[in-house]
């Protein structure tokens, strides 16, 4: 390519500070424009909503919990996402369907359990034992994943492994579809499921409690392994520069394997807590919360443990008080339908204002 | 930049004066004599031995698949009840998968016309796909069967010739609205409503009927609200409902969402004492899977096919079912689906004109006018179609699950008919 | 699960290299567990009973069939190439074991599904399965049988694979070419209704179900004389390499407008439904020529494309669409003509194509490709809501669109759009062609491989990037506006994720920056799948292998632009270099 014909044409002699001065003026002003409407929104909405005094504290509270419930399982998703980035630099785009092999291989032990009565007598085995055989499946499925299609794409730039995570994503669900069908299936109750603490007028559900509960834990879990063991190291430093990783010695090969386990790990226990919450198991289930989850790594900075963390909870909370919060007030009909607009402009936002995320700095700097 | 117009905008203006218009060619029905037929829209020449061709387009792909496959199968069954044979013929149903959506309808219509021996076609189940698709048949002059698609204006008196060809064995939207909103108001007095929809057509469409009908009655409609069928958490939702205090949650969507929202309901104080009523699409089985020990008290609005009121074959048709299948009815239009055979093959035989060397003829104008001219009790009810196209009568009544087992499916008995 | 098998999956996708080296026992086991459970994975998920359902000659042989006969014979090719240079005899041998190995894994299948019944699990294993896989024979004999066959079949293929090249690809050609003709039956019927002659012919060939035995041995020899001469003359014709560069470009020239001609001249023989199938791949080809401006040359990755199709659609619908949705049933505007419209809807595509880079343009790499997902999704969300449907229609969408008119005749068959579409493409491959070579197009490819650099050129990264997306945009909405008046109806459920994903596969599978890459793109990963139509959703099962297996055999795409050629070669070259580099350190490390 011929740089410096580009160059004296494209800016040079014609470029002018008036010119400059026109196109900065038209990003600035839709950029502010854009933040303008978006504050409006906000504030506006607000105000509205918090004059009606439609809901009361009790409303708000459930909002936050219910938020912070379907965050924790984003969140725990998320995590997965953001260890294979860090390592890889890859979307792995069927992250979510590998939740999904997980949550199916528990229902049939879980509805087992549950005709056996073993759910009732035992529940904590039971659920031990569903999770065991999820994050079993979802584990070989991610570990299998990534040695026949990933590999080989280890030193390619560009595209090539997005679409063959994407191919790798209608893969997997369509092989569930065809082994145990489309119809929709659900796991069983768990009989203290209903159960909740009330306290000053505030109901908290356990099963709520024990999800956030496993989140953080698996979050710290990680976050553990990650700093203060070998393999931890070893993932940093590959994550940090491969190349240089493998010349001190590092067998990159054992530390993808290793990433990829602990996202099918998480990826298990995501999809079993979100079974026994939302019921509902069925193949095409891990592609939403998958895309959202990969928002959550994204608005936390991806790459970063606690950013998923963050980004997880955040955009839980803003998808369930957003709605009631911002729209409610200036009258917009149906909010809820509009709530994947909010989570998205959220996404949008972050990233104009924080391009790398809430906590990802080191990460995006060197990708670029 | 004029320098990029040098580039680019000058050769095109250049050139422009030598493009050429598309050369045109469309084929389309005309008037034919075959044989002792003769049609002004042309005649279906079908040899001795030779299958009649009918063609079918459903969705039997992605989140609604079962609504289609359910429809195939209930025409399947239609046929091996006819022995398989129409006019001395065998039988051979081609289906096409439109994908639920408007070009789906569209690609799948064109491939089933561009089969010259194809006699009539059954299907589709989604509106879209038939808003796109029936005029494509009926330029080539085939008919079309309808067998889910509900939306009013397929068979509104003002619809435009090129849909003369649509016919369709289900009732429109209107009724269903109508006699929803008539229930919630007379039989539950309720007077103040909630109703969800989730972005489909056929949701919104009869979301927004009721709620017509149900103001037009003197009631309150307090919000209308929306998901996105992928939607799992509905605790937020049925929060900000349950501050409204509805006597009446109105949801015509289905199972998946459905089955969230009954579910999660009974963990959302404030909605204890409110009923929901569903519609169509969620009569089947996989909605009692799906929602677990929280179907019971969810109600239907749905036609009446219980034996006493009409249709009395539609017990033994469901055991037929089970056995051809491995399993019971996937959806709700399965019965409209056999009407939907049983038209086409009543109609064909009424026009089919067999000639001593076993060739069958038939004509398509003379099919059109039989289609339009059958009448018989199907399974779903009386079948008679108007001018319009509207084929089905439509008998309400409301139907309440009743048991938790999903086994124990079985339209009139689990979910149980409360009304009339 | 398929548990035991898996890495033998991993060992055939991950190439044979590494075991190359391996033992005969080694192999024999893995090649035969990898062909026994590709067969037992097509039975688990109900695609062989579906396919054993489709004849590909009457009352002979079903596609099913065919396909268990095709692993049977791979087991024995692949064992012939994973020993190629060893003694014939005990590759023979070995390949004997493998197949039948393969067929026991079937074998076993048949008979776990004649002693318990797992249909409550897997529902595919049903009992038309059974019978299928028992062959008519009952238990004791199925079993025995289907070992049998694939040791047989599997040293059938290991032959096949020593056959001169000659004759193999003869061979070969004539059995795809039986296939196909019993495969496509149905649109090859409907195709051979031109007149008397041709309908001799299919009557020839062709039964009211299908190819029959008669037709199937016509086509067979047909096209084994027709392969036989083809080798010939290509064995005799001088290898491009050695023309001189005008003479290969003239070549090329004329290649090229054979292909134009054969696209103007297919949908007026094959009719509607081709001309149906090729018109939505033109509209793709349209939105892939646009997207590839934004990626391939710019390298700004897009994945809410699907967007400005949908402002295209929209605004043409809103334009001209007789319906209380039009903006002339409630503004001053009148009831605009397809013509008039559609620049409308490409500069409103465009406009959006801006706005929506405005926000993106400091996000990088990754981070765009779901800044742009996110903004693809708020454009659905919006035209799906209630809060726009007064505006857009919501759910019910904008019906009633007109057909354009030429002439004061009606384009309204598929055929005639398909010349639209074909017009708007090759209108759209110009620009695109002029775009690429233009200034513009150099800076965006300065752009696309070092922002910074970019930058420090003087590139104003601005004005390049939103002139990307703007035109990019430009195409989308331009086949936005045609899939409008095509389908005479915009609904929301048009316009989802899964049409960015599609375009972006495509002009990736074509080969990025690759103009010819995006036609084969939109070919392969839009009209098979529209060919497939009846097979529902083991559509996008094929969707998802082809993806897979393209990308790892064919990264660079179909059909690579020159320079991404070239750059993947030297990439191969640094990962030669890599390979030497790492068994140097595990000796180190060991």
């Amino acid at each position: 390519m011929n740089g410096e014909a580009v160059a004296s044409d494209w800016s040079g002699s014609r470029r002018t500070l008036r010119q400059f001065l026109a196109r900065l003026t038209f990003v600035d002003v839709a950029l502010w424009s854009l933040r303008i409407l978006v504050l409006a929104v906000v504030i506006g909405g607000t105000i509205g909503t918090l004059i009606k005094t439609r809901y009361g504290l009790a409303q708000w509270f459930d909002f936050i919990m219910f938020g912070v419930t379907i965050g924790s399982i984003y969140a725990q998703i998320a995590l997965g996402y953001t260890m294979v980035y860090g390592v890889l630099r890859l979307i792995n785009f069927a992250h979510g369907d590998i939740m999904m092999t997980g949550a199916f291989s528990g229902y049939f032990l879980a509805t087992a359990f549950d005709r056996s009565g073993f759910l009732a007598a035992h529940p904590v085995l039971a659920v031990l034992g569903t999770l065991l055989l999820s994050i079993t499946v979802s584990t070989s499925i991610a570990v299998l994943a990534e040695r026949i299609a990933y590999r080989p794409f280890r030193h390619v730039r560009g595209l090539a492994p997005l679409i063959t995570a994407i191919g790798v994503s209608f893969f997997l669900e369509q092989t569930f579809r065809g082994l145990f069908g489309s119809s929709v299936k659900s796991y069983p109750d768990l009989h203290w499921q209903r159960a909740a603490f009330v306290v000053g007028g505030l109901t908290i559900p356990k099963i709520d409690l024990l999800v956030i509960g496993c989140a953080v834990a698996s979050m710290l879990v990680l976050y553990l392994v990650i700093h203060h063991t070998k393999m931890g190291t070893a993932i940093r430093a590959v994550s940090e520069d491969s190349e240089a990783a493998a010349l001190m010695g590092i067998d990159v090969n054992r530390v993808v394997v290793f990433t990829f386990m602990l996202g099918g790990v998480m990826a298990g226990i995501a999809g079993v807590f979100y079974a026994f919450v939302f019921k509902q198991v069925y193949f095409y289930m891990g592609f939403t919360p998958g895309i959202k989850a990969f928002g959550a790594a994204v608005l936390g900075g991806i790459g970063s443990v606690p950013g998923a963390m963050i980004g997880g909870f955040f955009l839980g909370i803003v998808e369930s008080v957003g709605p009631s919060l911002f729209f409610d007030g200036i009258g917009i009909p149906a909010p809820y339908q509009l709530r994947d607009l909010i989570a998205f402009t959220l996404l949008i936002m972050v990233l104009i204002f924080r391009p790398n995320g809430l906590l990802g700095e080191r990460m995006a700097k060197q990708r670029a | 930049m004029p320098q990029l117009f040098r580039r680019i905008a000058l050769p095109l203006i250049a050139s422009a004066g030598l493009l050429a218009s598309a050369p045109g060619g469309s084929s389309g029905a005309r008037a034919e004599t075959l044989g002792p037929v003769t049609d002004p829209l042309g005649v279906l020449k079908i040899p001795k031995g030779a299958p009649i061709q009918i063609g079918g387009y459903w969705v039997i792909s992605g989140a609604d698949a079962a609504l289609g496959t359910d429809e195939v199968r209930g025409v399947q069954i239609a046929f091996k009840d006819h022995g398989d044979r129409i006019a001395g013929h065998p039988v051979k149903l081609s289906v096409e998968d439109d994908g639920c959506n408007a070009e789906g309808g569209q690609t799948a219509a064109t491939k089933i016309a561009a089969n010259p021996n194809v006699v009539l076609v059954i299907g589709p189940a989604c509106s879209s796909a038939a808003t796109a698709g029936a005029p494509i048949l009926w330029k080539q002059g085939i008919m079309d069967i309808a067998t889910a698609t509900t939306a009013p204006a397929l068979t509104a008196p003002t619809r435009k010739p090129e849909y003369d060809g649509f016919v369709r064995t289900i009732y429109s939207d209107i009724y269903q609205g109508k006699s929803d909103a008539g229930y919630v108001y007379t039989q539950l007095k309720a007077r103040k409503i909630v109703t969800i929809h989730d972005g489909s057509a056929f949701a919104q469409q009869l979301a927004a009927v009721m709620a017509q009908n149900f103001k037009d009655m003197g009631g309150t409609v307090l919000s209308v609200e929306a998901i996105q069928p992928t939607d799992v958490d509905m605790h937020p939702l049925l929060t900000r409902i349950a501050t409204e205090k509805p006597d009446v949650v109105y949801l015509p969507i289905f199972v998946a969402a459905t089955a969230q929202i009954i579910r999660q309901k009974k963990e959302v104080s404030g909605l204890e004492s409110t009923i929901f009523i569903g519609s169509s699409g969620v009569m089947a089985p996989d909605l009692i899977s799906a929602a677990g020990p929280a179907v019971i008290g969810f109600r239907i609005g749905y036609p009446d096919v219980s034996p006493d009121a009409l249709g009395k074959g539609y017990g033994a048709f469901v055991a037929k079912y089970k056995d051809a299948y491995g399993e019971g009815p996937i959806s709700g239009y399965n019965a409209n689906a056999y009407d939907a055979g049983v038209l086409a093959i009543m109609a064909i035989e009424k026009v089919a004109v067999t000639a001593a060397d076993g060739t069958t003829y038939i004509g398509k104008q003379a099919l059109h006018d039989a289609v339009y001219a059958t009448k018989f009790d199907g399974l779903s009810g009386p079948i008679a179609c108007d001018s319009h196209g509207e084929c089905a009568q439509f008998k309400p009544a409301v139907y309440e699950y009743t048991n938790a087992d999903p086994t124990t499916f079985d339209i009139g008995k689990n979910p149980k008919k409360v009304f009339p | 699960m398929s548990g035991p098998a898996d890495p033998a999956i991993a060992t055939l996708l991950h190439d044979s290299e590494a075991s190359a080296h391996a033992g005969p026992a080694r192999r024999v086991v893995q090649t035969g567990l990898v062909f026994g459970v590709i067969a037992l994975y097509l039975a688990m998920i109900g695609l062989l009973l579906m396919l054993h359902g489709r004849w590909i000659v009457i009352g002979v042989l079903s596609l099913g069939q065919a396909v268990l006969l095709a692993i049977g014979l791979g087991t024995g090719i692949a064992i012939a190439w994973r020993g190629v240079g060893e003694a014939r005899s005990a590759l023979l041998v070995q390949s004997l074991l493998a197949g039948a190995l393969a067929g026991g894994v079937l074998a076993l299948l048949s008979v776990v599904m004649a002693v318990v019944d797992l249909r409550g699990i897997f529902i595919a294993l049903s009992r038309p399965l059974a019978n299928m896989l028992g062959l008519g024979l009952g238990q004791p004999l199925a079993p025995l049988l289907l070992v049998l066959a694939g040791a047989l079949l599997a040293v059938l293929g290991t032959l096949l694979a020593w056959l001169p090249r000659h004759p193999r690809r003869v061979l070969l050609g004539a059995l795809a070419a039986v296939v196909i003709a019993g495969v496509f039956q149905e649109l090859i019927q409907i195709m051979m209704q031109a007149g008397p002659a041709i309908g001799v012919l299919r009557d020839l060939l062709y039964s009211w179900d299908g190819l029959t035995p008669q037709g199937a041995a016509i086509v067979f020899v047909a096209a084994a004389l027709l392969a036989a001469g083809v080798a010939t003359l290509a064995a005799r014709a001088p290898p491009a390499a050695a023309l001189s560069p005008r003479r290969r470009k003239r070549r090329q020239a004329v290649l090229l407008a054979l292909v134009f001609a054969a696209l103007v001249v297919l949908p007026l023989i094959a009719g509607s439904y081709i001309g149906q199938v090729m018109m939505l791949v033109g509209l793709y080809i349209l939105m892939g020529m646009g997207l590839n401006l934004e990626i391939g040359l710019a390298g700004l990755l897009d994945l809410g494309f699907v967007a400005f199709f949908a402002v295209g659609a929209y605004t043409t619908a809103l334009l001209t669409a007789d319906s209380p949705h039009a903006l002339a049933a409630y503004t001053f505007l009148p009831h605009l003509s397809f013509w008039a419209a559609m620049p409308v809807a490409v500069l409103m595509a465009v406009i959006v194509g801006v706005l929506f880079g405005v926000p993106v343009l400091g996000v990088r790499g990754d981070y765009l490709a779901v800044a742009t997902m996110g903004l693809g999704e708020i454009v659905r969300v919006i035209v799906l809501s209630d809060f726009a449907a007064p505006l857009l229609g919501g759910a019910q969408g904008v019906l009633q669109i007109p057909r354009p008119s030429l002439f004061g005749h009606e384009l309204s068959g598929p055929v005639q759009l398909f010349y639209l579409t074909l017009l708007a493409s090759t209108l759209a491959a110009y620009i695109a062609w002029r775009l690429e070579t233009s200034r513009l197009g150099r800076a965006w490819m300065a752009l696309r491989d070092d922002e910074d650099v970019a930058q420090a050129l003087g590139i104003s990264l601005v004005r390049s990037k939103l002139l990307a997306y703007g035109l990019g945009a430009a195409f989308a909405g331009l086949a936005g506006s045609i899939f409008a008046t095509m389908v005479a109806s915009v609904y929301p459920s048009s316009f989802q994720l899964l049409i960015s994903i599609n375009v972006l596969a495509l002009i990736i599978v074509g080969g990025m920056g690759s103009l010819p890459g995006v036609i084969v793109g939109a070919a392969v990963l839009v009209g098979l799948p529209e060919l497939l139509r009846e097979f529902g959703e083991y559509r996008y099962l094929f969707y998802g292998a082809v993806l897979i297996l393209m990308m790892r055999l064919r990264p660079e795409g179909l059909w690579p632009s020159p320079v991404r050629r070239r750059e993947l070669h030297s990439d191969d070259q640094a990962e030669a270099a890599q390979a030497v580099r790492e068994p140097a350190l595990a000796g180190q490390r060991g």
